[in-house]
């Protein structure tokens, strides 16, 4: 599944790219991304990521690599982990882009998303809108947040 | 393969809510268990305690009460599809039980188990909404009737409390000329796409005196358009049908459907455009005095 958005940021370049690599702050974004820590300083990271869709309870521990980053331009990274009681696996291609628009930085989100597994029979409709949702809940925080309204 | 659960069996709504209120999320209601067994089996979801609700004496009951028929939420598809009462009085929902997934789902699976379950690609949700069914939630304590539009949250989620347990349907019964009609369309055994009209018709037979629309399956839950109904109420027969096309396109819109394995949003909006224009002859030729309405021939 391929998820685009689009989302502006009434703030520098400078500060979006830095609450980027912030881990602490930046998870605070991440709809059911429950702890997340640094293994390498831009280079590997690990997060907790707990979802629910009715009465599904899913946790997949993921691991984070950064595949590629240029300062201020863009980052892609690729996140994988599984769960095993629910016997499912998450994968994730992350390709963010930015770039600065007067007074505002303008950030391209590019996500790829396979879930393999049981998980997939719950229904491809049911995961791709959970998945929107979370899209539209990081897109909102993130904005929230550099632009101070949170 | 299932793992260990404990069962309890509960032999009144209070017990079997009292369950739900001490055991919290590790609990589930079980009745026909044709949903709930299949994702346990899975292992997609784990329960330490079933509560067996099937030994409440009087939840599978089917009957007129005080001008309102009574649907409990323990009777099975197959106990609906062929209950005389329906028959007579509600043929749409009977059509639309005889064609709930396959026989052994009818012969087990309950309709207040078919509800509270909330899989999106489920009939009677949608057909309730036009026939303006309440759903009926007990617990210890207090009793609440919930409109269909009220009840489905989101996929797999329904407004039920904690400890609430739906123990039936009320749907009124239609009046003087009116009729619904429900089609689908799917290639799976799950339908793809779920529409139903209730449509009601003057004395005369020339206009449109009500509509209500509810499109399901496309999204995480049946949805209730107003805004396409609100296009054909008032009108007469020859501009509703001009509008049908229109209202399609809105139910189509406002039905928030999804791309996924049974087709694109595009594709699925189409399809509730073109089984609403069905469905609009189809409950339009059926309202017609003399016609072989529901309402028409019993209201």
């Amino acid at each position: 599944m391929r998820f685009e958005k689009e989302i502006e940021i009434l703030n520098s370049k400078e500060k979006v790219w830095a609450f980027l690599w912030d881990v602490d702050r930046f998870i605070t974004c991440v709809p059911g991304c429950k702890e997340a820590k640094t293994v390498e300083a831009g280079k590997s990271y690990t997060a907790m990521m707990v979802e629910k869709v009715g009465p599904f309870r899913v946790e997949f521990p993921m691991g984070i690599e950064v595949l590629e980053s240029q300062a201020m331009s863009h980052i892609k990274a690729q996140a994988s982990g599984s769960d095993s009681r629910v016997g499912s696996r998450l994968k994730v291609e992350i390709d963010v882009r930015m770039k600065e628009e007067g007074e505002k930085t303008h950030l391209s989100l590019g996500v790829t998303v396979d879930i393999l597994g049981k998980l997939a029979t719950l229904g491809h409709s049911i995961i791709k809108r959970k998945a929107d949702l979370v899209m539209e809940e990081f897109a909102q925080a993130i904005k929230n947040r550099l632009e101070g309204v949170s | 393969m299932l793992k260990r659960f404990r069962l309890e069996e509960p032999e009144s709504v209070k017990d079997a809510s009292d369950f739900l209120a001490r055991h919290g999320e590790s609990a589930r209601v079980y009745a026909g268990g044709t949903e709930l067994l299949l994702v346990m089996k899975e292992g997609l979801i784990q329960y330490e305690r079933l509560i067996n609700i099937k030994n409440i004496a009087g939840l599978d009951e089917v009957k007129l009460d005080d001008g309102v028929i009574h649907l409990g939420a323990l009777a099975t598809h197959c106990k609906l599809a062929s209950s005389t009462l329906l028959q007579e009085r509600l043929p749409a929902f009977v059509r639309m039980e005889k064609n709930v997934a396959n026989i052994r789902v009818r012969e087990v699976g309950t309709l207040g188990g078919n509800l509270s379950f909330a899989e999106p690609h489920a009939d009677p949700g949608t057909v309730l909404m036009v026939l303006g069914a309440k759903l009926v939630a007990g617990k210890s304590s207090s009793r609440r009737e919930i409109p269909v539009e009220k009840f489905f949250v989101d996929a797999y989620e329904t407004c039920l409390e904690a400890d609430e347990i739906l123990t039936g349907i009320r749907v009124p019964l239609l009046p003087s000329h009116s009729a619904v009609a429900y089609l689908k369309f799917g290639y799976l055994e799950r339908p793809s796409v779920g529409v139903a009209l209730f449509l009601a018709v003057d004395g005369g037979g020339k206009s449109i005196a009500d509509a209500r629309i509810a499109v399901g399956c496309v999204g995480p839950a049946p949805k209730r358009i107003e805004e396409a109904e609100s296009l054909l109420k008032g009108k007469g027969f020859d501009e509703a049908s001009r509008l049908i096309s229109k209202a399609g396109e809105i139910a189509g819109d406002a039905s928030q459907a999804i791309s996924d394995l049974h087709g694109s949003q595009d594709y699925k909006e189409h399809i509730v455009q073109v089984l609403l224009k069905r469905a609009f002859h189809q409950a339009y030729g059926q309202c017609q005095p003399g016609g072989k309405g529901q309402g028409g021939l019993h209201g």
